[in-house]
């Protein structure tokens, strides 16, 4: 009785084949070269945008959308040749894409993201770079020595990230300490100039300033703040750096280097500071 | 007066911003002496004197003749100017020089 079953299972699984494996193959054909085919175009697409210089998350976002779209018209098809009505494949991916929109509307919130975009710069950890993609597990990040560095999303989830991309404009600071026994308001004026004659120094969030930072062990650190734009903070700050030291030279102000004083005493002779031989020579006549 | 117009005094009267740079260079063509920029007055001009003096440095090194004679190609009196044409003092030494000087 049994064998007489998976006979009849086999002969239900021929005719099966029989009547629906064209319809099958054909579906699998479709599935197959339109998967290549939507691989294709979507390369093609990231190409022809990129000419038309649009931003990298645009081109990203635009060519996805294609895709997706593609990918529904073929898997539409394929089910079709399997005999599935066409309006029942309609209202089904109807359904799906209208609960995904409302999953995603409502929590979107709550889903990680990523504080960055495709093209920004920013710094994650120790590693300072832009942005060349990002996928779910990952984010390739292309750094200014010309590393290629792949980043885990869970650490940059975890970790600090400055972006830079947010704002357009960066602060400089140039600190420099000057010797005790200079003129710290002459220091001061050079300073200021050297930022303020610099055209890519703005006066726009704030002007440049000079402040006397702190009266240290060696030196009295001046420190000046300016702001630039964020894509030439690093070439403006290295040469401010360099113009107030040749300033400063010039102008005769020099600046202050570490230094230690030591003293040293010769024998069983104890040290003598100033002031204080009177007050040992009064002890010894006592 | 107000600060803010107090500071408009300052910024119009106290330290000019140059809006940015040119190195300045005469040649000689078809034996006569002709003045041109890099980069040229139609070009954006360099945003840093520094990048402005080693560009001007450079260009004398690489066109200076040691012959009286001025051969083809010779660039001389080079200097940097704002945006107005003014020559201004090189920042590593403040003071108004000339790379490659010659009369003319």
């Amino acid at each position: 009785m049994e064998g007489t079953g998976i006979f009849e299972r086999y002969r239900e699984m021929g005719e099966l084949i029989a009547s629906q494996g064209q319809h099958f193959i054909i579906a699998l054909f479709i599935l197959v070269v339109g998967l290549i085919v939507i691989k294709q175009v979507s390369k093609l697409l990231r190409i022809l945008l990129e000419r038309f210089a649009l931003k990298p998350q645009t081109v990203s976002t635009v060519s996805t959308i294609i895709s997706i779209i593609l990918l529904v018209i073929v898997l539409a098809t394929a089910l079709e040749q399997l005999g599935m009505n066409i309006l029942v494949i309609r209202r089904v991916l109807f359904l799906v894409s209208l609960a995904v929109i409302g999953i995603i509307a409502i929590f979107r919130p709550l889903i990680p993201t990523l504080p960055f975009k495709v093209g920004n710069t920013v710094k994650v950890g120790d590693l300072l770079g832009k942005i060349e993609a990002t996928t779910i597990l990952n984010t390739r990040m292309r750094t200014f020595d010309g590393r290629t560095v792949f980043i885990p999303n869970s650490k940059i989830i975890n970790d600090f990230v400055i972006n830079y991309h947010f704002t357009k404009t960066r602060r400089i600071k140039v600190d420099v300490g000057i010797g005790y026994d200079q003129d710290i308001l002459k220091a001061k004026q050079i300073l200021e100039t050297v930022m303020i004659e610099d055209p890519r120094v703005l006066l726009k969030p704030a002007r440049p300033t000079v402040y006397v930072l702190n009266l240290a062990n060696g030196c009295v650190q001046l420190g000046g703040r300016c702001w630039v734009d964020n894509v030439k903070y690093w070439t403006t700050r290295c040469e401010l750096i360099e113009k107030t030291k040749l300033r400063f030279n010039h102008e005769g102000i020099t600046i202050a280097f570490p230094q230690l004083d030591v003293h040293h005493y010769h024998g069983d002779a104890s040290p003598k500071f100033p002031g204080e031989e009177d007050h040992i020579r009064e002890i010894e006549v006592k | 007066m107000k600060v803010s117009e107090a500071l408009k005094v300052i910024d119009d009267g106290w330290v000019r911003k140059p809006e940015g740079f040119r190195v300045h260079f005469q040649k000689q063509e078809d034996s006569e002496w002709v003045t041109e920029y890099s980069p040229g007055e139609k070009q954006k001009a360099l945003d840093s004197d520094v990048a402005a003096w080693r560009l001007a440095w450079k260009l004398a090194e690489a066109r200076k003749s040691d012959t009286p004679e001025n051969d083809d190609g010779t660039l001389v009196n080079i200097y940097v100017v704002d945006d107005l044409g003014t020559p201004i003092k090189y920042y590593a030494s403040n003071q108004f020089e000339v790379f490659n000087r010659r009369d003319i």
